[in-house]
């Protein structure tokens, strides 16, 4: 037993996956420390707010200033504040007008903007284009000048009714960011109902998580009920096993899925419930390798050794049977929870998955994103972890599992 | 050729067996729903409607298709002969469409992309699982762990990645839907083009999950193949390596099929959610959008329908195998 | 004296292992087969004798590598050609080789007359298909093997049909030397016999002129080959008739290996090589002395340090101990 652990954590394959699915576990477990509270708790309003640090405006003005005078400091803002469609905007000018652009990068600022204030003329009406158009150009000029030009802002106080100046802001103001009351990281911003993606998705992890186990069990549970059943009794329980296993293989369980799911109807639908929907369908692999496995123990010698001796079919399982084909059970219970996590993810982004108020999943989560339409608006926080988590759960369980057969079945070994 | 014969019974028996259990599945699954199934359904469709009329028309229409007040056994024959005469109901949410309507101009674009999408990823895995096997070394090294990471990759999630890089960022393909939105389906290359660019994303999509899981099939297959005696022995004969290789491949791609043949409704379900990401026309976004709108008798009818392309599929397949194994009617031979 | 039809001389081989270390498996073999004469090799499993068969052949890949000696086929010496000069002109029709699992030989989903017509277009691309048939059928019909074989496939056969079968493959092309490695190991009795009996007709019939029959069962060699060698550790221990080497051994381990099974009933099976205490010495670091010292119950401090040559006695026998023949005779006359 020792000996085949040993072996087992030998091949890299499973070291790697084992790594990998262990991190994911500690993440899952430890981060709700670090941040607590309710994962689905909408902090945001709107939706989709950017992942990064977000700090409280009105605490920064309200924070110490010091004085820094950064030499890059003038050239970066404008950089952010110009974007990509004004630089397009700025090059079409030039083009209208003939002037020669050869050379010039657009996203150089400096040279665009030198380049822009030596040329351009609010007056000049260049043929063909609209009165819109051109005041467009003059607002944009106007901006521009104003982002480069303005040494303060003004910050108003609104008190009944009337604005009061409260302070200015120079640019060369600072605050430090520990100073600041209410400082907020969200590392994968917010979601469409402005909650906390990072927060969500670690929740949603542990959920997914504990689905596949829980529909992994219930299906290697079965599947090794039947398949024992199936091979060690044999005659017509055999038959009769095999018969209802082989139609449960070829009708696609995801359509046994929906079907239940769908019956069940939403109100019932807990995560719970759908784990054990998903473990009710996806038996019938561990049925066949279980019965084929215990066919083949059925007449080893120490088997016919336990009959003579007269122990009971109980004892035989387990002392005879059992130990020989675990390792087949373990990497059968391996893959069911990753197709477990798969098959809720795709029940969910049908409709069909657990109801959803209580508790993320991931597939709930990836649901949610491609209903508020994420993939296409850029978002791409609210779903890219969420499909990463996925590969990255079900890649370690393969790679555990491939690690697995290679101990067991030594053909395998390059 | 008895071998053959007893082989095809076989399979034709356990076709018709196994349709039979999918049926009764089909249609007994909704009907176990704790509550009163026609008016949770009813209620459930209804409830957008002020009508009341309107309910009781829906009420009564559906309890004379599904003789839902008649006993179970008659209600199962009396689904049975609707089926017989295509007649799948009448659909809630696109009232009053009939559903077979529905699913016939649903199921040719799932068919067009499914069927080609499985059978292309399986070549290049396979091709790629044998390169891998043949050349081992690097080549294996770095394919195999890209290989075994792109099968983990879940369909959808190939679906939005793709989605995202071609038809959001590089803005090179079509975001959605199987034809530019302002078209009416015909004839015209103008249609067929824009059919063409729409088949893209999705079929790639649905290759790119595909070819992992079968390269890393093929590729333990190939290693096992090319360690057979059978290889040693044909290379002291003097037998050309390039022929030998052939061999191997021919053998370990055999087996490959009733591997297909197997992991096809299992395919099939993740191919049907990646429809969805794509507004695909087919019958994956039809399901979803009959779930959406609690349309029973569409969902019902979906199920069924995908049911029936799975088992003719995977009837199909054990049948060409049959053919192209001799493997097998020798084992027919044995038992 | 005959023709010498092989010659092999100071033949040594390796085995490079995934850890790129060096086992010499054959370690400077040297012997003659006259035409019409069969050669028996005999000694424990790993002791070298299939990658003998192997090295002999002139053709290798990994993990099996050339490192000196010529291998000289009716004159004509193989082991300076290229490996696709050997593959045409040397395997199948000059030398040909029938492996220790027959059973696993043929290609499982191929007809064996593809099969045969692989092996003759390997070595001659133009043959015509009608003619190979007709040469298949003659030679099949000559050595008692039904015709309709040729359109069946591997799997169908039987355990001692294939073996039948992949011996007449084998020979199609009447090669000058056939190495046979534990070609009826595996089978039954009877089927034993009829594999021994088409070995005999091969010869008598001229369709081999010479053959090495590599096997761990003693009494086998007695009764097939006209002469016999022991192979231990990669080296020849001893070479001689098959009745000296049965009743007079020379060598302290043919001695001990021949002792036990003294007076062989024709097809004694089970009289295996393990009666001596102790393993076979690694060869990834052969010994420097004699590489049976170890086990051997006569060994002196001597036998350790020095290398043994080959020491020529008799008509044609050679022998590698330091002690001289007469030494050991007289040591085992006190036994």
């Amino acid at each position: 037993m020792k000996n085949t652990i040993r072996q087992v954590f030998h091949s890299s394959k499973f070291l790697v996956g084992f790594i990998i699915f262990v991190a994911i576990l500690l993440t899952v477990w430890i981060y709700p420390f670090f941040n607590p509270g309710n994962p689905l708790e909408m902090i945001g309003v709107g939706t989709f707010a950017k992942p990064g640090t977000y700090v409280s405006l009105y605490d920064a003005l309200n924070t110490r200033t010091e004085t820094l005078r950064l030499p890059d400091a003038d050239h970066k803002r404008v950089s952010y504040l110009l974007s990509d469609a004004d630089r397009v905007s700025m090059l079409e000018w030039f083009d209208i007008m003939d002037i020669d652009v050869s050379g010039l990068d657009a996203t150089d600022t400096d040279a665009l903007l030198d380049l822009w204030f030596k040329n351009y003329d609010p007056s000049v009406k260049p043929k063909g284009m609209t009165q819109a158009k051109r005041n467009f150009y003059k607002r944009l000029d106007k901006s521009v000048q104003q982002i480069r030009m303005a040494d303060t802002l003004k910050v108003m106080h609104p008190e009944e009714g009337e604005l009061v100046e409260r302070s200015s802001v120079t640019k060369t103001d600072y605050v430090n960011v520990g100073d600041v009351a209410n400082v907020k990281a969200l590392p994968l911003g917010t979601d469409n109902f402005g909650r906390d993606v990072l927060k969500e998705l670690v929740s949603a992890t542990g959920t997914s998580i504990i689905i596949g186990l829980i529909a992994g069990i219930v299906a290697t549970l079965i599947g090794l009920t039947l398949g024992l059943l199936a091979g060690y009794v044999g005659g017509l329980v055999d038959d009769i096993i095999m018969f209802i296993t082989n139609i449960f293989t070829v009708i696609p369980s995801f359509v046994l899925l929906i079907l239940i799911s769908y019956s069940i109807g939403q109100e019932q639908r807990g995560a719970t419930v759908v784990a054990l929907v998903i473990g009710l369908t996806s038996w019938t692999w561990t049925t066949r390798s279980v019965r084929s496995q215990v066919i083949s123990l059925r007449s080893r010698d120490h088997v016919n050794l336990s009959k003579l001796s007269g122990h009971s079919l109980v004892r035989i399982i387990v002392t005879d049977i059992l130990p020989y084909i675990a390792s087949y059970v373990v990497m059968a219970f391996i893959l069911q929870v990753s197709s477990g996590i798969l098959s809720e993810a795709q029940l969910s982004l049908l409709g069909l998955g657990p109801k959803t108020t209580v508790t993320p999943t991931l597939g709930l989560m990836m649901n949610w994103a491609m209903l508020y339409s994420a993939h296409t608006n850029g978002s791409w926080w609210a779903y890219f972890p969420v499909i990463l988590t996925i590969t990255l759960i079900s890649f370690s369980l393969n790679l555990m599992n491939t690690g697995l057969d290679q101990v067991f079945n030594p053909t395998l070994r390059d | 050729m008895k071998g053959y014969r007893k082989y095809f019974g076989k399979k034709i028996l356990w076709f018709f067996i196994t349709l039979i259990a999918a049926l009764i599945l089909n249609f007994i699954l909704p009907r176990l729903m704790p509550a009163d199934p026609v008016s949770a359904i009813t209620g459930k469709m209804a409830s957008g409607m002020t009508d009341a009329s309107a309910v009781q028309e829906i009420y009564k229409r559906y309890e004379a298709e599904f003789g839902t007040n008649k006993p179970m056994l008659t209600q199962f024959f009396i689904f049975l002969k609707n089926l017989m005469h295509g007649d799948l109901g009448t659909s809630f949410s696109q009232y009053p469409r009939k559903v077979s309507d529905i699913i016939s101009s649903a199921i040719g674009w799932t068919i067009c992309l499914q069927l080609p999408a499985i059978l292309v990823g399986w070549l290049l895995g396979n091709l790629l699982g044998a390169l891998a096997a043949y050349i081992r070394k690097g080549f294996d090294k770095v394919l195999l762990p890209v290989a075994l990471f792109m099968s983990n990759v879940p369909a959808f999630g190939m679906a939005v990645t793709l989605l995202v890089l071609f038809a959001v960022k590089l803005k090179i393909a079509p975001i959605a839907g199987g034809y530019a939105f302002d078209m009416i389906p015909n004839m015209s290359w103008r249609f067929v083009r824009s059919v063409i660019t729409h088949y893209q994303l999705p079929f790639w999509s649905i290759v790119l999950v595909s070819i992992g899981g079968q390269a890393i099939g093929m590729r333990s297959m190939s290693i096992y193949e090319l360690n057979a005696d059978y290889v040693k022995y044909a290379r002291f004969l003097g037998i050309k390596d390039r022929k030998i290789v052939g061999y191997v491949f021919r053998n370990a791609m055999l087996p490959q099929v009733t591997g297909l043949a197997m992991s096809i409704g299992t395919m099939i379900g993740g191919a049907l959610v990646a429809e969805i990401i794509f507004s695909y026309p087919g019958l994956g976004s039809t399901m979803y959008s009959a779930v959406t709108a609690a349309d029973y008798p569409l969902i019902s009818a979906t199920t069924l329908i995908i049911t029936i392309m799975v088992l003719v599929v995977t009837f199909l397949l054990d049948i060409i195998y049959g053919f192209i194994d001799p493997r097998v009617k020798a084992a027919q031979f044995d038992s | 004296m005959g023709k010498v039809m092989l010659e092999i001389r100071d033949l040594k081989t390796k085995y490079v292992t995934r850890f790129h270390e060096d086992v010499f498996a054959v370690d400077g073999v040297s012997f003659k087969i006259e035409e019409g004469k069969s050669l028996g090799v005999a000694g424990e499993s790993g002791c070298g004798k299939s990658t003998l068969a192997l090295s002999m052949m002139g053709y290798y890949f990994p993990p099996l590598h050339y490192i000196s000696g010529d291998i000289i086929i009716d004159g004509q010496n193989i082991s300076g050609l290229d490996p696709d000069t050997v593959r045409k002109t040397v395997l199948g029709k000059e030398i040909a080789y029938i492996p220790q699992a027959a059973m696993n030989a043929l290609n499982p989903t191929q007809r064996i007359i593809r099969f045969v017509e692989d092996v003759i277009h390997a070595h001659d691309p133009k043959a015509d298909k009608k003619e190979i048939r007709e040469l298949a059928e003659a030679r099949f019909a000559e050595l008692g093997l039904p015709k309709d074989v040729l359109d069946k496939h591997a799997v169908e056969l039987s355990g001692g049909m294939k073996q039948r079968t992949v011996i007449a493959v084998s020979t199609i092309l009447s090669p000058k030397v056939l190495i046979a490695d534990e070609p009826s190991s595996a089978l039954d009795v009877t089927s034993q016999k009829m594999v021994i009996k088409m070995m005999r007709e091969l010869m008598e019939k001229g369709y081999i002129k010479s053959m090495l029959f590599i096997t761990h069962e003693l009494p086998l060699l007695y009764n097939v080959t006209d002469d016999i060698m022991v192979m231990y550790a990669g080296q020849i221990v001893e070479k001689g008739t098959a009745k000296e080497m049965v009743f007079d051994p020379v060598h302290p381990y043919s001695h001990g290996l021949m002792g036990s099974i003294l007076v062989p009933e024709a097809g004694t099976r089970g009289s295996t090589l393990t009666a001596i205490p102790g393993t076979p010495p690694n060869l990834k670091k052969p010994p420097q002395g004699c590489r049976f010292a170890e086990r051997c119950a006569y060994a002196k401090d001597e036998c350790r340090y020095h290398g043994v040559p080959e020491k020529p006695f008799g008509e044609g026998r050679s022998y590698r101990c330091l002690m001289s023949v007469e030494q050991l005779r007289e040591v085992y006359e006190h036994e």
